[in-house]
């Protein structure tokens, strides 16, 4: 990436998270409401180990490793992909055309356009879910781990990025996409709060192959908790593969955005 | 400004319209709940979207009691067998998208200003958003609940109850959750005459929701110290209380107790939304318009 370049990305960055701390109480009351309302959905899980004590032979400390992994990701994703949850807006408006003209790529003029800051709730519930897990589920933190957890996180944030990309690029054809969204992005979070065993094995092949968000916590948990894995579908080697898994679906999603940028015709206003 | 009268006029002129065409004052209300029925039909791909998403929750709660009960021995004896359990999960989940309404139109209506133009109507705002609401459910009822159901019965391992009894007190407690949530939305709602920030308001009755309103986990299972709490607070008499009734885990005495006691908040918050929408309407400020 050329310097210039670098610099208007940073420049846009920057303008976009002052534009947000320039409302300081909602940011702080934002950040709270998140925080009640991530507690709710904890509330839950919590309610059910204290009655049950296991979901599907995962203790309440592995439950805590798995779903801090999950809203850390999530949160880290939104940090560089919220603006494409409002993709819609920009092709219905026309405003995308503006983009096309400038010289720089589209996708990075979305992207920083928008950087949600309020992500900071899921860092502060990921990583005390991720303390209170390790301890907790006694996770043993080697070097190993602690350097294997970023890239996790990397493989993670491509995984979701990508498959808001590819949701992104179905407005290419049919303009809307709001509902897809909410499916796709929004409610199929709740599939992975769970371990995906809890699933038939049509749903199991599903998301670790067709959608592959058993990769952004699942699979991953696997080597941090030195779980055995002998309840997987899989060969066990399937817990170090997120990274990759996240460059393939990346790759795969930006390739349908290409295609769908050739393919654009301004609705014309 | 004479762009604004000429507005205002031909709002008065459809209000008049409108009122002649209805003929007694009391459809008026019926009007709007058809018309916002019909609103509803605009929409085909949402509704494929919306019935999909359903089954999805359906399919993830279903998957997890069952996933439970069977790595628990214990888990039989909590209230709910594993059959029941199941039941309770998918009844529950219809029931909430039975209730599922637009909590965002008056926050709409008064960012936008349009407000103003049903404070003008010679009507009841509250009896008018009502209406709408109703019209809205009645739609999904009619096409999202029937189909959902429909697969549910054909999918799983669930019968409908054949006693009348659950019906009738099903109903009732359907009626009464509805409108408990219809006004939790509505005095949620209001917010917006005080502040413009009204979604972090509204992710925090997401979450008291998911959390109380027993969607996903039944009330039973909540531990003994917590019960008061829960029991005290409006969310439960939406989803749990009908869905409960409905799959005949609560009957008799218990039903009718729990019955009054949604009556209760129906008239404790049927006189807040009314104390709150004057205080509201005192307080209107319409941003440009």
């Amino acid at each position: 990436m050329k310097k210039e370049v670098f610099q208007i990305y940073l420049t846009m960055i920057t303008a976009s998270i002052r534009g947000k701390m320039e409302y300081k109480m909602t940011f702080l009351f934002m950040f709270f409401a998140l925080l009640v309302y991530y507690a709710g959905h904890i509330g839950v899980v919590l309610v059910i180990l204290t009655k049950f004590k296991t979901i599907a032979g995962w203790s309440l400390g592995e439950m805590a490793f798995l779903y801090g992994l999950m809203v850390f990701s999530q949160g880290l994703t939104s940090v560089f992909f919220s603006s494409m949850n409002e993709f819609e807006t920009l092709v219905v408006n026309g405003e995308f055309d503006r983009l096309l003209v400038r010289p720089l790529n589209p996708l990075g003029q979305i992207l920083s356009s928008k950087f949600e800051i309020i992500s900071l709730a899921n860092f502060t519930i990921g990583i005390t879910a991720l303390c209170f897990g390790s301890y907790y589920a006694g996770v043993e933190w080697t070097f190993a781990k602690a350097l294997f957890l970023p890239a996790v996180l990397f493989g993670a944030v491509l995984i979701q990025g990508g498959v808001r990309l590819a949701v992104s690029a179905v407005c290419f054809w049919t303009v809307r996409n709001r509902s897809l969204v909410h499916t796709v992005v929004y409610s199929s979070k709740e599939m992975i709060l769970y371990p995906v065993t809890i699933y038939k094995m049509w749903m199991q092949v599903f998301l670790t192959i067709l959608f592959p968000l058993a990769f952004v916590n699942f699979y991953p948990s696997h080597y941090f908790l030195n779980r055995d894995g002998s309840d997987l579908l899989f060969h066990p080697v399937i817990q170090y593969l997120t990274p990759v898994v996240g460059v393939i679906v990346f790759t795969c999603a930006y390739a349908l955005w290409r295609v769908g940028v050739n393919h654009y015709q301004s609705v014309g206003n | 400004m004479t762009r604004e009268v000429r507005a205002t006029d031909a709002e008065a002129e459809a209000v008049r319209e409108f009122l002649t065409g209805s003929g007694l004052f009391e459809n008026l209300y019926l009007k709007f709940a058809m018309k916002s029925f019909q609103k509803q039909l605009a929409y085909k791909f949402e509704y494929f979207i919306g019935v999909f998403n359903g089954l999805l929750f359906i399919f993830i709660f279903t998957s997890l009691w069952r996933a439970i009960y069977a790595g628990s021995e214990s888990a039989e004896g909590s209230g709910f067998t594993s059959g029941s359990i199941i039941a309770y999960a998918i009844f529950a989940m219809i029931v909430r998208i039975s209730m599922s309404m637009d909590d965002m139109s008056t926050i709409g209506k008064v960012r936008s200003g349009a407000i103003s133009l049903d404070l003008i109507k010679p009507m009841n705002y509250f009896s008018m958003a009502l209406s709408e609401s109703i019209g809205q459910s009645m739609f999904h009822w009619f096409t999202r609940v029937v189909p959902i159901l429909a697969v549910c019965l054909l999918m799983f391992d669930i019968s409908l109850p054949v006693s009348a009894a659950n019906y009738t007190l099903f109903i009732v407690a359907w009626v009464f959750g509805y409108f408990i949530m219809f006004m939790i939305n509505f005095l949620f709602g209001l917010i917006a005459f005080w502040t413009i920030e009204t979604f972090s308001f509204q992710l925090m009755k997401y979450g008291l929701f998911t959390l109380f309103a027993g969607g996903i986990v039944p009330i039973d299972f909540f531990p003994d110290w917590a019960r008061p709490v829960v029991d005290f607070l409006p969310f439960k008499y939406v989803l749990y209380v009908p869905t409960a009734l409905f799959i005949g885990h609560i009957g008799g005495a218990e039903a009718l107790k729990l019955i009054a006691v949604q009556a209760f908040w129906v008239a404790g918050l049927g006189f807040t939304c009314w104390g709150m929408w004057g205080a509201a309407q005192r307080k209107l400020v319409v941003q440009g318009g």
